[in-house]
C-alpha cells in the first residue's frame, strides 16, 4: 500500500510506503526537506498537514505540542501518511523546475552506436507519447534478468526525443550495463519509467553556465548545451569535459563544431591517460584541474553543473569551493532509489554534496 | 483574492524587518562587526537556521513551560529525590547548577549583544531568539534545582559562587573570554565551537546520567532543551558557513577562532569527565567514550566537511587524544584535594567503580591511578582524610590548576611559562600558552583566585576567612561525602546502615 503525498508549495507529488515517514520518503525522491535531528526531538522537519491524515509517530511532545497537532502540523521525520496527503513544508519555489509526473513506458531500441570502447549510445523508440522531461533528468530503465531498474540520463533534448538518447558506460562487473553492452540488440523492447531527478539548468538565475563532465557523465550536460544553444542562450557556457584517451573521446565533433558556431560556448576536452607521445594538443590531466586552469582557480559568480564519476565530482567540489563556489551554485546529478538516503552518511554541514 | 502566503514567504515578511538606516551611515549605527577583520560581501546570503517567527516561538515555548513545570512539580510532590540511585549523583546536579547555568545566562547576554550588532537582520532575528532560549534553559534549570536545595546542601548559594569559588573561574573565565570578544568570535566561541561541536560532551553526560540515575526532572529539563538545542547547533554552524563563504580572507581568522575555544572548550569539558566518571554511581558511558563517539566520530565528519573550505582540524586534536585516557582521573584528584574548598563533595570511589574504570581505561587506570587512589582511600578510612591547606598553580587560560601532566608522560605534570611586560604567567599545555601569547593584553588581567586570595581580596587569609568570603555552611557545603550531612540525611531517610535520629539538614 502507497500514499501520495503532495509537497506545497512545488506541488512535488511523493510516493510513501506504508510505515514509510515522510522526511524519508521526500530525500529518497530527492526532495530537500529542511531536518536536523531525524528522530523526532528537535522540531527542524515541521511541516503543516493541508489535506488527508497522519500517524504522528514518535514525535517528542516538546518538539510537537497537542495543540500543534491539533493545528494539524506534523514532524516530517516521524510522521507516516494515513491517506493521501497534502503537506506545507518551508522549501523554495524554484521557477525552474517543472514538476512532471513520473510514468512507465516501454520503448524498442532502434539504433545503438558505439561511440568509444567503453561508452555506447542506445537510442529508444516509445510507444505511444514521447516522455517529457528536463533537460539533466533522468529515467530509470528496466534491464531483463536485472532485479532493480537502472539510472541513466537522457542525452536527447527534450524537443528532440523521438528516439530517446541513452549514453551507456561498461562498469566491469556491472550486470547491467554488460547486458546493455554484450547482449543488447536492436529491436529489443525495453521498460522504463521517468523523468527522475532535480538536475537541470538553472536558466531564470544570472549567472553564467559552467558544465564538469567526464565519461558517460556526458549526457546531462549534452542534453543541456543543446537545449540552451537551441533557444539562444547568449551568456557564457563552458563545457569541460574528461576523458582517458582520444579513443574514449566521444561528441568530438559534435561541441567543436558548437564551439566554433557559437561565441559564448567553449568546449575544453581534458584527456588523463593519452599517450605523452601522441598528437593530441589539447589539455590534459583531469577535469578539476583544467577548470581551476582555464578560470585562474576563481569561479565566483557562475553556476556549476557536475556529473560525472564520484571521485571526479568529489574533486570538483573541493576545487570549486577553493575557488568560492559554494553549495548555492553547485548542482550535481544524483541518482536517488531506495537506499540511497540511508546509505548516504548525512552530512553535517552540507544538503546535497 | 489574496492567496495565503506560503511558509517561506511568511516568514521572510515576519523577521525581515530591518532598513537601510539613513539619519546615521549603517557602519556607525553597528559598530562592532568590522574590527574583527572578517569580511561581509552580501549579508542576504545569511540563512536562517530557525524558521520559526517570533509570534510562534512564544506560544510554543510558553505551551513546552507549561509541561515541563508540571513534570517537575509532580516531581517535587512525589519526593523524587528519594528515587535517585544515591546521594552523591547529587554532586552531578550541583556542579552544574554552579558551573553550568550560570553560563546559560552569559549565554543569554551574549547573544542578546550580539542580536544588537550585526549588521545582517537574519542573523540578530536568529541571536535574538537563541538569547531567550538561553534565559529560559536557565530559569528552567535553577527552578528543577530547587527541588533539590531543599534536601541537599551545594545549592544554596551558586550565583555567589559562581563569581567567587576557585574551580568555577574555570567556566566563568572560559565565558567572560567569549562575552568580551566580538560578534564573530562569540558565534565562534559559543554558538559554533561549544553549542555544535561540544554541546553533546556536556548535555548527553548530565541527561543520560540523570536518566540512568532516576533523576527524571532534570531529564525532562533535558528533552525541554533538546526541542532548542537543534537550533542553536545550526545557528552555530550557519554562522561558520557564512564567515567562510563570504570571504576567502576570512578562512585563517575563522581558523585561528575554531583552534582557540575548541581548546577553552575541551577544558572548561575536563570538570565534565571527572563528573561523568566518577560523581555518577551509574554510568551511561565513560569520559573516553564519548569523547571517541562525540568528538573523534562526530566532530571528524564536521571537519572533514569543513576541509572543503581550507579549515583543518586543530593541531592539538592529538593531544586530547592521549589525554581522554587521563583526564577525568587527574580532575578528580585534583577537586579530591582542594574539596574542603569547594561546595561539592568528593570521595574516593569503591571496588566496584574503581573495576568499572580498570575496564573502561585499561591502559591506564591500574597503572597509574588505581594505586594512587586505593593508597588515598586506606589514608581515609583510617582517619588520615587529605585536605589540601594551600593554594594551587593555576593555568593562566583556563584557570584549571596545573596538575595535567604532558602528553607523553603521565607521570611528568606539564608547566609553560610566557614572560609578557617582566612578569611570569605559567601555563598548563602548549594550546593554553598559545592562546594567551597571540593575546597576552586580554590574559594578563585575568582574575585568578590564587593571586586573588593572596592579595587579600577574597575574605581575608587563611581557609576559613575565604570560606566564609564564599558563604559556604562549613562542614556541610564542602569536604568528603562520607561523614557530610548529605550522606547521614540520605541514609536516614532511606534506612541505611549508619543513620542516625532526628533531621541532620546543616542549614
Amino acid at each position: 500500500m502507497t500514499y501520495e503525498v503532495t509537497i506545497e508549495p512545488t506541488g512535488e507529488i511523493l510516493e510513501v510506503e506504508e510505515g514509510q515517514n515522510i522526511l524519508d520518503a521526500a530525500l529518497r525522491s530527492g526532495v530537500y526537506l529542511p531536518h536536523a535531528c531525524g528522530h523526532g526531538l528537535c522540531a527542524t522537519c515541521k511541516v503543516d498537514v493541508l489535506d488527508g491524515e497522519v500517524d504522528f509517530g514518535d514525535a517528542s511532545p516538546f518538539a510537537l505540542m497537542d495543540m500543534e497537532r491539533d493545528e494539524g502540523k506534523c514532524l516530517a521525520c516521524t510522521a507516516t501518511p494515513m491517506s493521501d496527503l497534502v503537506i506545507e513544508a518551508d522549501i523554495e519555489f524554484d521557477e525552474d523546475a517543472r514538476s512532471i509526473p513520473v510514468r512507465d513506458f516501454v520503448a524498442e531500441v532502434v539504433r545503438i552506436e558505439e561511440f568509444s570502447p567503453r561508452i555506447r549510445g542506445i537510442f529508444l523508440k516509445t510507444e505511444g507519447d514521447t516522455i517529457d522531461f528536463q533537460a539533466g533528468q533522468y529515467i530509470n530503465l528496466y534491464v531483463p534478468g536485472v532485479e532493480r531498474p537502472r539510472a541513466f540520463s537522457i542525452a536527447s533534448t527534450p524537443d528532440d526525443s523521438d528516439p530517446l538518447e541513452l549514453n551507456v558506460c561498461l562498469v566491469p562487473g556491472g550486470e547491467a550495463t554488460t547486458w546493455l553492452h554484450e547482449s543488447l540488440e536492436v529491436g529489443a523492447v525495453l521498460k522504463f519509467s521517468g523523468p527522475y531527478g532535480r538536475f537541470y539548468t538553472r536558466v531564470s538565475k544570472p549567472e553564467p553556465f559552467l558544465f564538469l563532465a567526464g565519461g558517460s557523465g556526458l549526457s546531462s550536460p549534452k542534453s543541456m548545451i543543446l537545449e540552451l544553444l537551441g533557444a539562444g542562450e547568449r551568456r557564457p557556457i563552458t563545457l569541460v569535459y574528461g576523458a582517458r584517451d582520444q579513443q574514449d573521446l566521444y561528441y568530438r565533433e559534435l561541441f567543436e563544431g558548437l564551439d566554433e558556431r557559437h561565441e559564448n560556448f567553449r568546449y575544453v576536452p581534458v584527456l588523463s591517460a593519452e599517450p605523452d607521445d601522441s598528437d593530441w594538443e589539447g589539455m590534459r590531466g583531469f577535469v578539476h584541474d583544467a577548470a581551476s586552469e582555464i578560470f585562474d582557480g576563481r569561479f565566483e559568480g557562475m553556476k556549476a553543473y557536475m556529473c560525472g564519476p564520484p571521485p571526479m565530482i568529489d574533486a570538483c567540489i573541493n576545487t570549486l569551493m577553493k575557488g568560492r563556489l559554494f553549495e548555492r551554485d553547485m548542482y550535481m546529478e544524483n541518482f536517488f532509489d531506495q537506499s540511497s538516503a540511508q546509505d548516504r552518511v548525512k552530512s553535517p554541514l552540507f544538503k546535497t554534496i | 483574492m489574496a492567496n495565503k502566503l506560503n511558509m517561506r514567504d511568511r516568514y521572510k515578511l515576519m523577521t525581515r524587518l530591518g532598513w537601510e538606516t539613513s539619519y546615521q551611515p549603517m557602519d556607525k549605527v553597528f559598530p562592532y562587526d568590522s574590527y574583527e577583520g572578517i569580511k561581509i560581501k552580501d549579508w542576504d546570503a545569511w540563512e536562517d537556521p530557525f524558521r520559526m517567527t517570533m509570534d510562534a516561538y512564544w506560544k510554543y515555548q510558553g505551551e513546552k513551560e507549561k509541561k515541563l513545570y508540571a513534570i517537575m512539580d509532580a516531581f517535587s510532590q512525589s519526593n523524587g529525590h528519594l528515587n535517585i540511585s544515591d546521594a552523591r549523583y547529587v554532586n552531578a546536579l550541583k556542579l552544574f547548577l554552579q558551573g553550568v547555568s550560570p553560563l546559560e545566562y552569559q549565554a543569554h547576554r551574549g547573544f542578546a549583544r550580539q542580536g544588537r550588532h550585526f549588521t545582517g537582520e537574519g542573523a540578530r532575528v536568529a541571536c535574538q531568539m537563541q538569547s531567550l532560549d538561553e534565559l529560559r534553559h536557565v530559569q528552567t534549570q535553577i527552578h528543577g534545582m530547587s527541588h533539590f536545595n531543599k534536601y541537599f546542601d551545594g545549592f544554596h548559594d551558586f550565583a555567589h559562587w559562581h563569581d567567587r569559588v576557585w574551580y568555577l573561574s574555570v567556566p566563568k573565565s572560559f565565558f567572560d573570554d567569549a562575552n568580551t570578544a566580538g560578534p564573530f568570535e562569540f558565534m565562534v566561541a559559543i554558538g559554533f565551537s561549544f553549542e555544535y561541536v561540544l554541546t553533546n560532551l556536556l548535555f548527553v553526560p548530565f541527561m543520560s546520567g540523570a536518566a540512568y540515575n532516576g533523576d527524571m526532572s532534570t531529564v525532562s529539563f533535558g528533552f525541554s532543551a533538546q526541542s532548542d538545542e537543534a537550533r542553536h547547533m545550526t545557528l552555530g554552524l550557519e554562522a561558520i558557513r557564512f564567515m567562510l563563504e563570504q570571504h576567502e580572507d576570512n578562512v585563517p581568522i575563522v581558523q585561528r577562532w575554531i583552534d582557540k575555544w575548541l581548546w577553552r572548550g575541551y577544558k572548561v569539558l575536563s570538570l565534565v569527565s571527572a563528573m561523568m566518571d566518577y560523581m555518577l554511581p551509574e554510568s551511561p558511558m565513560s569520559w573516553k567514550e564519548a569523547w571517541e563517539v562525540y568528538f573523534e566520530q562526530n566532530g571528524g565528519a564536521l571537519f572533514n566537511d569543513l576541509a572543503r573550505y581550507g579549515i583543518t582540524v586543530p593541531d592539538y586534536a592529538e593531544i586530547c587524544t592521549k589525554e581522554k585516557e587521563h583526564l577525568s582521573h587527574q580532575v578528580w584528584g585534583i577537586l579530591y584535594n582542594h574539596t574542603a574548598a569547594a561546595a561539592i563533595h568528593t570521595w574516593m570511589p569503591d571496588d566496584a567503580k574503581m573495576n568499572w574504570l580498570s575496564e573502561k581505561y585499561p591502559d591506564t587506570f591500574d597503572k597509574y591511578y588505581r594505586p594512587r587512589f586505593e593508597y588515598w582511600r586506606d589514608q581515609a578510612e583510617n582517619g588520615n582524610r587529605y585536605y589540601s591547606q594551600t593554594l594551587p598553580l593555576v593555568c593562566q587560560t583556563c584557570q584549571i590548576p596545573m596538575g595535567f601532566t604532558e602528553p607523553d608522560d603521565p607521570t611528568q605534570i606539564s608547566y609553560r611559562v610566557s614572560e609578557y611586560n617582566g612578569d611570569k604567567y605559567h601555563f598548563c599545555s602548549d594550546p593554553c600558552k598559545a592562546i594567551f601569547d597571540f593575546e597576552p593584553e586580554k590574559y594578563c588581567h585575568a582574575w585568578m583566585p590564587p593571586q586573588q586570595i593572596f592579595q587579600g581580596n577574597c575574605g581575608g587569609e587563611g581557609l576559613p576567612a575565604v570560606l566564609e568570603h564564599y558563604k559556604f555552611n562549613l562542614g556541610a557545603d564542602n569536604m568528603d561525602y562520607v561523614g557530610s550531612p548529605d550522606e547521614a540525611n540520605w541514609n536516614l531517610w532511606k534506612g541505611l546502615n549508619g543513620s542516625v535520629s532526628g533531621d541532620v539538614k546543616a542549614s
